[in-house]
């Protein structure tokens, strides 16, 4: 598999960067890159911690260390890897390798990289998983048409959403524009200003920039969703505003970094699709009405396990077959999805077990038509306390400890929480 | 009260809660995104009115457009109040 930088070598065309008000060519971060290489040699085959710090620069290193670094861990702010020995790039003080900066050869390698990517944790701590630069690029390719669209970079490029739409970019010599820093209204000012014609973001994120009123001031040729489940209502909406616009939803896996793409503006993805084997994933639903994958490429070693004999992943995403449609429902794991943003109902009980008034605390989803769902807890409350009083202290230690989407949007008083016979809580 | 009362009063309600504070006054022409609630106000919003009112009209109506100024926001609850 070539590297990024080869790749984009081959290429007939490469596009700009634009963010902070800053134009960048990818050509340049291409040379910039090689320059990195040439400077750094004692970083081949090391494994790098990449912190961002500008888009400029966090492209000219991936650029320079795929294919060229044993691992890539992309670290969003303030993470930390325990345990693992990597070196923090950018280097804290000036260590190029002054023996060899006179040889202006590029350093070549064949090295596969690993990419790592942080998904949060039950427990608040990120969990890491590995992907290859085959399996992030999968539907990344070059073509006349995908070279003239500007894309809109919505999400922090360190993330699987920002990170596709990064390199779907960069190996189609599109160009991008940069609007992560932004709400809505100025996001939507940014992509009118750069006349952008393609934006990728979570169904929760298009519906705000729909209530902008201004979305269709916009000439978009390129839409598509993902992250959360896409509901008909605002596919619809989307088709309705740019009937022309190719328009695709996408279910994906983080942690399996599978992506599958809907491109027929319904709901769900078609029945006749599982136990298809010309699809770019098996896909089948367990008795449990799990959806189970089965990629092409070979998956994170923290995954193998989870397999059943046939390969196939239980991605822990609860399917309903109806008319010949498999529409998603949500996550069995009781992971709540708020807007795109995981929250995971233990780590939030955790939080709120810590007030001295409550006896039992109990977290899960309420449905939400502009978020997807939204976070809502039952508590049962020690007699002696004043019920207002204790609300106001749970809303407190949330707001101290957790971050915006994971508060509770409602915290009810009940007399009792309900337990399964195996004793754990029932979150449906 | 009113529904635009209730609306409204829902309002400071949610941006209390979130630590929000909502612009004054808001008018019929006020930017539903410059009145001080966020995306996720507006989703704790609709599920407050929804306990107030005991309607969602984003989850029963097939709405046409998304509201992006207050008196679309507010038409929208009339319509669904009026269906019931």
């Amino acid at each position: 598999m070539p590297s990024l930088l080869a790749r984009l070598k081959s290429q007939p065309q490469t596009g700009v960067i634009t963010y902070a008000g800053k134009r960048c060519a990818v050509a340049g971060l291409m040379t910039q890159a090689d320059k990195i290489r040439q400077q750094h040699r004692q970083l081949a085959h090391q494994p790098i911690a990449l912190n961002f710090t500008n888009l400029a620069e966090f492209i000219s290193a991936i650029i320079a260390f795929d294919g060229w670094c044993s691992a890539l861990y992309l670290c969003p702010p303030n993470v930390s890897i325990a345990q693992i020995e990597l070196i923090q790039w950018p280097l804290e003080s000036d260590l190029s390798d002054q023996s060899t900066a006179k040889e202006n050869n590029t350093v070549s390698t064949n090295q596969q990289t690993a990419w790592y990517l942080a998904t949060s944790g039950t427990t608040g701590q990120p969990k890491w998983y590995s992907h290859t630069f085959a399996s992030l690029t999968a539907s990344s390719k070059y073509s006349e048409q995908l070279q003239s669209l500007n894309w809109a970079l919505l999400y922090q490029p360190f993330r699987y959403a920002g990170l596709q739409v990064l390199l779907q970019t960069l190996l189609s010599g599109a160009d991008l524009v940069d609007a992560t820093e932004h709400e809505p209204l100025a996001q939507l000012a940014i992509l009118k200003k750069a006349k952008v014609t393609a934006i990728s973001a979570t169904p929760s994120l298009w519906r705000q920039l729909l209530m902008t009123g201004q979305l269709g001031d916009l000439k978009l040729r390129y839409m598509t969703l993902g992250g959360e489940i896409a509901d008909q209502s605002v596919l619809d909406k989307l088709k309705g505003l740019f009937p022309k616009a190719k328009l695709r939803h996408i279910y994906a896996s983080t942690e399996a970094g599978v992506g599958l793409v809907v491109s027929d503006g319904l709901a769900g993805f078609p029945a006749k699709w599982l136990g298809d084997h010309s699809q770019s994933v098996g896909l089948k639903v367990s008795d449990k009405q799990h959806l189970l994958v089965k990629p092409k490429f070979n998956l994170c070693q923290n995954l193998t396990a989870q397999t059943d004999s046939q390969g196939y992943l239980d991605t822990q995403d609860k399917v309903a077959i109806k008319d010949d449609r498999v529409l998603f429902l949500g996550r069995a794991t009781g992971t709540i999805n708020v807007g795109g943003n995981k929250v995971h109902p233990e780590k939030v009980e955790q939080v709120l077990l810590q007030c001295a008034h409550i006896s039992q605390v109990r977290v899960y989803p309420k449905t939400s038509a502009l978020m997807g769902a939204l976070v809502v807890a039952d508590v049962t409350v020690k007699t002696e306390a004043d019920q207002q009083e204790v609300k106001r202290e749970l809303l407190q230690l949330a707001k101290n400890q957790l971050q915006r989407f994971e508060i509770p949007t409602k915290i009810n008083i009940v007399d009792k929480i309900e337990h399964d016979p195996s004793g754990k809580l029932n979150r449906k | 009260m009113n529904l635009e009362q209730q609306i409204k009063q829902a309002m400071q309600q949610v941006a209390e809660l979130s630590d929000c504070t909502l612009v004054e006054p808001i008018e019929p022409n006020t930017l539903l995104l410059e009145c001080g609630l966020d995306s996720l106000g507006y989703a704790m919003l609709v599920a407050q009115l929804e306990e107030d009112l005991g309607f969602d009209p984003f989850t029963e109506l097939h709405i046409e457009t998304y509201p992006s100024i207050f008196a679309e926001f507010l038409a929208i609850y009339q319509q669904c109040a009026n269906n019931q």
